[in-house]
């Protein structure tokens, strides 16, 4: 998968978990970005990418991300 | 023990002491003593030149110095706040301002810092509020709970006979909202001891940030919701917490196998379960864990252990009646923590406190039980027992058994409602994708009489919270209409 394939992947999981059609992603979105993205939600869509990706995110990858590109290098990492 | 003793004096001999030493860690950045101090006696100077003097000031939060540093100008000018949250709608706000009657608001204050006003105390008295918080009320109009200077003094030194012990090497966690009073221990705990308070800043996934603060900045103390450690005991095998000493569960029901599992990470900690609603200001009992022992368990929730140095705790029947031996009845709770009251409203002061033997008690709501060993078991809410069929059902019990098949890897709510046919019903919320039902509901008849099994069972991916971080029953409820 490309970067952009990716990160509409991405998007498509944050509208179904989030139940917000209307969410728009971008590398550089953060949890701030977006309301419905809290600490509930974001265990909720670790869990969707985990088993639609088939990968496994490990706490210190999850603790160092700061947007939404972070998230991304991970699954470009683990996609190889 | 008053509130210049246990609070003001202490915070003022860390500033003096370790005014070079980190006060604050806020958004990765390390702010120290003399800065704190700095800012304390700059919003001492807006506070002092505001047009009304007012007793009761608005304080709009943010994950800043100057928040933290207003609400230490207030109290140092014997004023109280109230929290006012940036992302509560206007109207809540307004209304919150138009029942307090407060018109200065300190939001964010970036006054220059222009002379050191810190031995300089306002004359107050032990009762006078140090804050109010306000929490949805039943009628839809946000109810205040009013605390006193006297409360904040008696609840500190109730904290300190714990034997939880804090030194100006600590780095403690901070990570509730501080429209939720534990919050206030949070900061006060290490201010009062000349350690540094770490904050989770707004906008950061909590949990995460809390596992990185842990992790990487070496946490030795701090209280959570036991939910946040729900969210990272996927991790544990990999999550290393052996730099906290002492960690408090509060907020919510505490199941003993989490507490177990947190153990393995968590490898030099003494944990703690902390009990209290907001009325008794912030808690009122707790029980110490031991590690690899027995711990006092009720349908696998933690006992909330033993009153507080300064709470006296009776249970009561619903007569009024002292219950016997472990009979269940709600626990009602007394002493220098409970508030006067709610502010400006009569009718649920005179239902939610009553005089017994010349004490004045606050009811719960809570249903416990005393334990032979002088601990109390929580049992859960009153209004969480329902009568099904003339039968008594405590709805705890559902969800334990229901917890259970879900091996605690899903959090779960039972809830009684009122059918069309105004029966009392069971509506079991799970939160996880919807599924089949069908082996929970073979399972939970293995355990539970026909009447307990819940007739309605209901999927939900994310429960909704309260403004305390807790599952918000009310909001769930409203979903069986």
């Amino acid at each position: 998968m490309t970067r952009e394939e990716i990160l509409a992947k991405v998007e498509d999981i944050f509208h179904r978990v989030l139940e917000n059609q209307s969410i728009v992603l971008s590398e550089e979105t953060t949890a701030e970005d977006v309301p419905e993205w809290t600490s509930l939600t974001h265990a909720q869509l670790i869990s969707v990418m985990e088993s639609e990706l088939n990968i496994k995110f490990s706490l210190r990858e999850m603790m160092s991300w700061q947007n939404v590109g972070e998230i991304i290098n991970s699954i470009e990492k683990k996609l190889g | 023990m008053n509130f210049f003793e246990n609070i003001l004096n202490p915070v003022r001999k860390s500033i003096a002491n370790f005014s070079d030493r980190n006060a604050f860690y806020i958004d990765g950045t390390f702010y120290s003593y003399k800065q704190f101090a700095e800012r304390v006696s700059a919003i001492r100077g807006v506070i002092r030149a505001a047009e009304k003097n007012e007793q009761i000031w608005g304080l709009s939060l943010h994950d800043d110095l100057n928040t933290y540093a207003s609400i230490f100008a207030l109290w140092m000018e014997g004023k109280a706040y109230v929290p006012l949250h940036p992302s509560w709608p206007e109207e809540r706000i307004a209304s919150i301002k138009q029942q307090v009657g407060c018109s200065n608001v300190l939001d964010a204050c970036d006054a220059p810092y222009t002379g050191d006003l810190l031995d300089d105390w306002a004359e107050a008295s032990e009762d006078d509020l140090a804050y109010i918080l306000f929490t949805s009320g039943s009628t839809g109009v946000p109810k205040g709970v009013q605390l006193t200077r006297r409360n904040i003094a008696a609840f500190m030194d109730s904290f300190w006979k714990t034997g939880i012990d804090i030194t100006p090497e600590d780095r403690c966690m901070q990570v509730f909202d501080l429209t939720f009073d534990v919050s206030v221990q949070s900061y006060l705990v290490a201010l009062t001891r000349g350690a540094c308070v770490y904050t989770v800043p707004y906008g950061q996934v909590k949990y995460l940030y809390a596992a990185s603060l842990i992790q990487e900045q070496g946490i030795t103390f701090g209280a959570m919701a036991p939910s946040m450690l729900t969210y990272l005991r996927p991790y544990f095998e990999e999550f290393d917490a052996s730099s906290m000493k002492a960690c408090i569960l509060t907020a919510e029901a505490c199941p003993v196998d989490l507490m177990e599992a947190w153990y393995g990470c968590a490898k030099n900690t003494e944990i703690y379960d902390f009990y209290g609603p907001t009325e008794a200001t912030i808690y009122c009992t707790y029980y110490k864990l031991k590690r690899g022992g027995e711990n006092l368990s009720l349908n696998g929730i933690i006992s909330i252990g033993k009153p507080l140095a300064n709470v006296q705790a009776i249970i009561i029947r619903e007569d009024g009646n002292l219950v016997e031996g472990q009979e269940k009845g709600e626990l009602c709770v007394a002493g220098d923590q409970v508030t006067p009251g709610y502010w400006k409203n009569e009718e649920k002061n005179s239902s939610s406190f009553f005089v017994r033997d010349g004490v004045r008690y606050y009811h719960t709501g809570d249903l416990c039980y005393w334990h032979e060993s002088g601990n109390i078991m929580y049992s859960g809410r009153i209004d969480q027992q329902a009568k099904i069929q003339g039968f008594r059902v405590e709805l705890g019990e559902i969800e334990h058994h229901a917890r259970t098949f879900y091996k605690n890897e899903r959090r779960v709510i039972a809830i009684a409602f009122q059918n069309a046919q105004n029966l009392t019903e069971i509506a079991l919320f799970v939160e996880a994708q919807a599924e089949d039902t069908k082996p929970l509901i073979e399972y939970l008849r293995t355990q539970m009489p026909a009447y307990m099994i819940p007739t309605r069972i209901l999927f939900e991916p994310t429960f909704p919270l309260n403004k305390s971080e807790k599952v918000d029953r009310n909001a769930l409820k409203q979903k069986l209409n």
